[in-house]
Order: C-alpha cells, then sequence, then structure tokens
C-alpha cells in the first residue's frame, strides 16, 4: 500500500450540537505511479478525504497510510509528509499572497529553508513543468494574470516543493474547457513522464475518465466503490443511481450498444470512440 | 481555531426562551441587569440565580457551553475576590498574614459581587445562546430608531451589523481553509519568535481580505440586483410579532423588580 487509508472517519465539530460526520469507514489503497480519481457529489466528503492524506486533518478513527506506514503526527514527521505529499485546494489562486508570480512560486522552497539559488532553480523548474516561461513570467504580478495561467502558478507553487505525490481537489473548477484540457494534458504528463502519483477529486469525468488508473466513489462520507477505472465506468446504473454521470462519449458508445449495434461501452475517449465508430462502419460496408 | 470564537454561539433548538421575540427578550435582559445591580441581599441574588440556571435548563442548553462561556469572566472574579478579600475591612479577622488580614466583611461582599457577576453572565449568555445573531441585531436595531431623529441611518447599520455576523463564520472557514492550504505549502504559523509568527500570518491576511473585498463587492452588486437602495423602507421576510406570551414574559419581569423594590430585597 503506496497510500491509503484503513476505516477513516472524520467528524467535524465533535462533542457539540453541531456534530457532522463527513467520512465513514473509508478504506481504499492506491499504488506509486498510478493516476487515481475521486468522483463523488458535492459534499460527499472528498475533500475531507485528501486532507487526511497529507496530514491537515486528523481522523476521529482510524488511520492514514503512506508507503505502508501509519502517518504520524508529530511536527518533523508532518513536514516531510507535506513535503512529498503536494495537495493543490480548490481554487489555489485564491491563496495567492505575493507581489511576483516568482516569489509565489518560492514561498515552499523557502519554508524548506533552501538557500536562494537552489530556490531560483526550483521556481524555474516548477514554472517550467506546468509549461510556463519562467523567464517571461516569473516577474509580473500574480493577480494580472489570466485565470488559467493563474491555476498553472498556483500548481506550480505546489510543485516547487519537488512532491512525489500530487493530489488535486477539483483542479479545473472555474476553467474554461480550453484551460480545462490544458490541465488534464498536464496532470496526465506530470503523471506518466515525470512519475508523479496523482489523485484527483473532480467532476469533469469527460477529460478525466480517459487518464484514470483507479477511481473511488464517494457518497455521503462512505466509499460505494473503488476499483479499476474500466471495472467502474462498466457499472453504469450504479453509477447514475448515485447521480454520477459517465463522460460523454460512453454515454454516446452506450446509445449505440442500447440500438444494438455491436460496438464496446468501455470507451473514454474521443479517440477511442472515433475508431470504435469507424470500425462499425467497416463492418457495415463489407 | 473556531472552537475558541463565541460570537456565533446560538444553539438552535424550539423551547420557549428560543421563541420568546428578540426584542422583549433584549428589553427582559437590559431590565433583569438592572434589576441585579439593584440587588441588595444574598436571598434575592440566589432566587434569581436559580431562576436562571432553571431557565438554562428548560433551553437544554448543555452544561459544557456554559462553563465556556463564563471562561472570559474567570479572570474578572479573581482579581474581584483579591480586592475584596484583601482590601475590604470589617466584620470578623478571619485570616492574618503579617500585616495583611482577610476580614469576614470583605468575604461577604467579594462572593456577593462574584455570585453577581455569574448570574450576569448567565442571563446574557442565556440571550446570545438562544436567539440567532440576526434576530439579536434587528431586535437591538429596533431600539436604536429613536437615533433615526438625529439623523442616524439606524437601518443601515443594523443591516451592516446583520451582515457582518452573517459573515463571520464564512470567513473562519474560510481562514481555516487558507491556513491549511499554505500549510500544505510549508507555512508554519507557530513556531519562531513574535516577530517571525507576526511575518508569518502574511500568505494568510493578504489572501483573506482579498477574498473578503471580493465577496463584499459581489454581495453589493447582489443586493442592489435584488432592489436595495440606502433609506428606502424596508419589509421583513420573518415579521416581528409581539405575541401573548411575550408580553407575559415582560409582565412577570416587572412583577420581579416591583416585588424586589417592595420587599428590599
Amino acid at each position: 500500500m503506496f497510500i491509503g487509508t484503513e476505516k477513516l472517519t472524520h467528524t467535524y465539530m465533535p462533542g457539540t450540537p453541531f456534530a457532522a460526520e463527513a467520512l465513514k469507514e473509508v478504506s481504499f489503497s492506491i499504488s506509486q505511479g498510478e493516476f487515481s480519481l475521486v468522483i463523488g457529489p458535492s459534499g460527499s466528503g472528498k475533500s475531507t478525504l485528501i486532507q487526511h492524506l497529507n496530514g491537515l486533518l486528523r481522523p476521529t478513527s482510524g488511520r492514514v497510510f503512506f508507503e505502508g506506514k501509519v502517518i504520524g503526527f508529530d511536527k518533523g514527521e508532518l513536514l516531510r509528509l507535506r513535503r512529498r505529499i503536494g495537495l493543490v485546494f480548490q481554487m489555489p489562486e485564491e491563496q495567492f499572497f505575493s507581489e511576483t508570480v516568482y516569489d509565489e512560486v518560492a514561498f515552499a522552497p523557502r519554508n524548506l529553508g533552501l538557500d536562494e539559488s537552489n530556490v531560483r532553480a526550483g521556481v524555474k523548474d516548477a514554472l517550467e513543468k506546468v509549461g510556463l516561461n519562467a523567464e517571461h513570467i516569473q516577474s509580473r504580478h500574480p493577480f494580472q494574470l489570466s485565470a488559467g495561467q493563474k491555476r498553472l502558478v498556483a500548481l506550480a507553487a505546489v510543485l516547487s516543493l519537488q512532491p512525489e505525490v500530487l493530489i488535486l481537489d477539483e483542479p479545473t473548477a472555474g476553467l474554461d474547457p480550453a484551460g480545462r484540457r490544458n490541465l488534464f494534458n498536464l496532470l496526465d504528463k506530470l503523471n506518466s513522464t515525470a512519475g508523479l502519483t496523482v489523485l484527483i477529486c473532480t467532476h469533469h469525468l469527460d477529460e478525466a475518465a480517459a487518464l484514470a488508473d483507479n477511481v473511488l466513489v464517494l457518497h455521503d462520507g462512505k466509499l460505494v466503490l473503488a476499483g479499476p477505472a474500466e471495472e467502474i465506468f462498466a457499472r453504469r446504473d450504479q453509477l447514475c443511481d448515485l447521480g454520477l454521470t459517465l463522460p460523454a462519449v460512453t454515454e454516446i458508445m452506450h446509445g449505440l450498444a442500447e440500438k444494438e449495434l455491436p460496438v464496446r461501452t468501455n470507451i473514454y475517449t474521443l479517440d477511442g470512440a472515433r475508431k470504435e465508430i469507424n470500425k462499425l462502419k467497416g463492418r457495415r460496408e463489407k | 481555531m473556531s472552537r475558541s470564537i463565541t460570537l456565533g454561539q446560538y444553539l438552535p433548538g424550539n423551547s420557549f426562551i428560543h421563541r420568546i421575540n428578540p426584542r422583549l427578550k433584549i428589553l427582559s435582559l437590559i431590565l433583569i441587569l438592572v434589576l441585579l445591580f439593584s440587588l441588595q441581599t444574598y436571598a434575592g441574588l440566589i432566587v434569581l440565580l436559580i431562576f436562571v440556571l432553571a431557565l438554562i435548563s428548560t433551553a437544554k442548553v448543555p452544561f459544557s457551553y456554559l462553563l465556556r462561556g463564563l471562561r472570559p469572566i474567570l479572570y474578572i472574579a479573581l482579581f474581584a475576590m483579591v480586592i475584596y478579600f484583601f482590601f475590604t475591612r470589617g466584620g470578623v479577622v478571619l485570616l492574618r498574614i503579617g500585616i495583611i488580614t482577610v476580614e469576614s466583611e470583605g468575604v461577604r461582599e467579594g462572593l456577593f459581587v462574584i455570585t453577581r457577576l455569574v448570574t450576569l453572565v448567565l442571563f446574557s449568555l442565556l440571550l446570545t445562546l438562544t436567539t440567532t445573531p440576526l434576530s439579536l441585531t434587528y431586535g437591538m436595531g429596533y431600539f436604536l430608531k429613536p437615533l433615526r431623529y438625529i439623523g442616524l441611518p439606524t437601518e443601515e447599520v443594523a443591516m451592516i451589523m446583520a451582515i457582518a455576523l452573517r459573515f463571520i463564520p464564512t470567513l473562519m472557514e474560510e481562514s481555516q481553509r487558507l491556513m491549511r492550504a499554505q500549510i500544505a505549502r510549508g507555512a508554519d504559523f507557530e513556531t519562531g519568535s513574535i516577530f517571525r509568527r507576526a511575518k508569518s500570518l502574511v500568505p494568510l491576511i493578504v489572501p483573506l481580505f482579498v477574498s473578503a473585498f471580493r465577496r463584499a463587492d459581489e454581495l453589493a452588486l447582489a443586493m442592489e440586483a435584488r432592489g436595495y437602495r440606502l433609506g428606502a423602507r424596508r419589509t421583513r421576510m420573518y415579521e416581528d410579532i409581539i405575541a401573548p406570551g411575550d408580553w407575559a414574559v415582560l409582565v412577570f419581569v416587572l412583577t420581579l423588580i416591583t416585588v424586589t423594590f417592595v420587599f428590599g430585597l
């Protein structure tokens, strides 16, 4: 088990009349290098779950694992953990406080106590990882950037910790379709080329489904489904009952299958759909 | 962090106390506070203390909430006790340490003052624990209304207060979220000298201000879009109706005061 939880339960404001159980006995595990999705309706506990994975929230009961070991809560251990597991919050550009993009991205490495030449190298590296031109952008004011650029800078501000795991809460919330596509491509690249283990909460299955190795489905604080992406997406009816929808292309394939056309339905990309439909057409023409 | 903030301490409930009209609740509290300060005897004070505890138990307020509400006055009470015990003369000498004496009159008065303080805070807690901040604000706004005649925009002030109250929990939540987000980026809010710690708050305060201004802007726009105009007369969704039961409460409080004065308690 690289990252995982065991019977993780979290109650907000325990012992008060406002106590709310946000997670109920959630157990899962993912392996190193995998790309995982956490899906579920709003308020299902996604954000609460991921904030446990780098020790920002403490379990009310249950345990959280990293590299097969239960994570500890003493200061040094937490610092090491947070350095290795980068967490990008929802709307991360709302955390900006610096006057230049450089200072914003340098915040994390400076907190690690690196000297300024290492910080400079780290900032450049992080900005380039997210596909921004460091020279061009680093002296600009972060509030003057476009929404898409802000999001990338916010991502770079976490990547500058050089984490091995990247966890993102709704990374594409509030982005336009082009920004969304760009961000998912970037995450795919970070996962496949840079070898980062990636875990994201998302509502945008259209783009994310094709990237996923694993899917966790949360509903009302409980983990209702978990497993390899193909297995989870094959349970269309169950997902529908939970108020979730499959990617549009998959729905189209299901629609074709319902019209008794011989197509596969486990297709999550436009490319895959195109090939499958072309195959169908080829067979017809024969 | 949010646990130490007692401002939004309203406890939802549906007891008799919860349902009393907020205007009359505030008025009754003021009258009771006046009563408390005019009380001369322990007997009267103890009756009021038992009375407030009984009311609190009918409102189903957990005991822990009372203790938490009383914590802020702990030091004031201790301070008052020390002053009274050591510096009030009269009665029998109970304790003598060198030239310092504790005399019975001082103990009697000290305990009286502290009991009065506790009772006072309990009554105030009863109000704030059983009334939503919003109805409290509107209730107070009502009593400020006469100030309109000297040109004070009391309705607008009440609106400002209500909005401020409404956004306290939001901003608290936001600050916690920001704090966690910056901690995830390696920020450290806890260690180091005072200067260092003050500096470490910049990544928290700047975004908080930015979002507060953004929210204010959006809210102003939303309010104007729904027809809010300065100085315009507004009606309320929940009308502030005083029921016969509410009048009974006021009559009861007035009776208490009369009894106290007549019998010189």
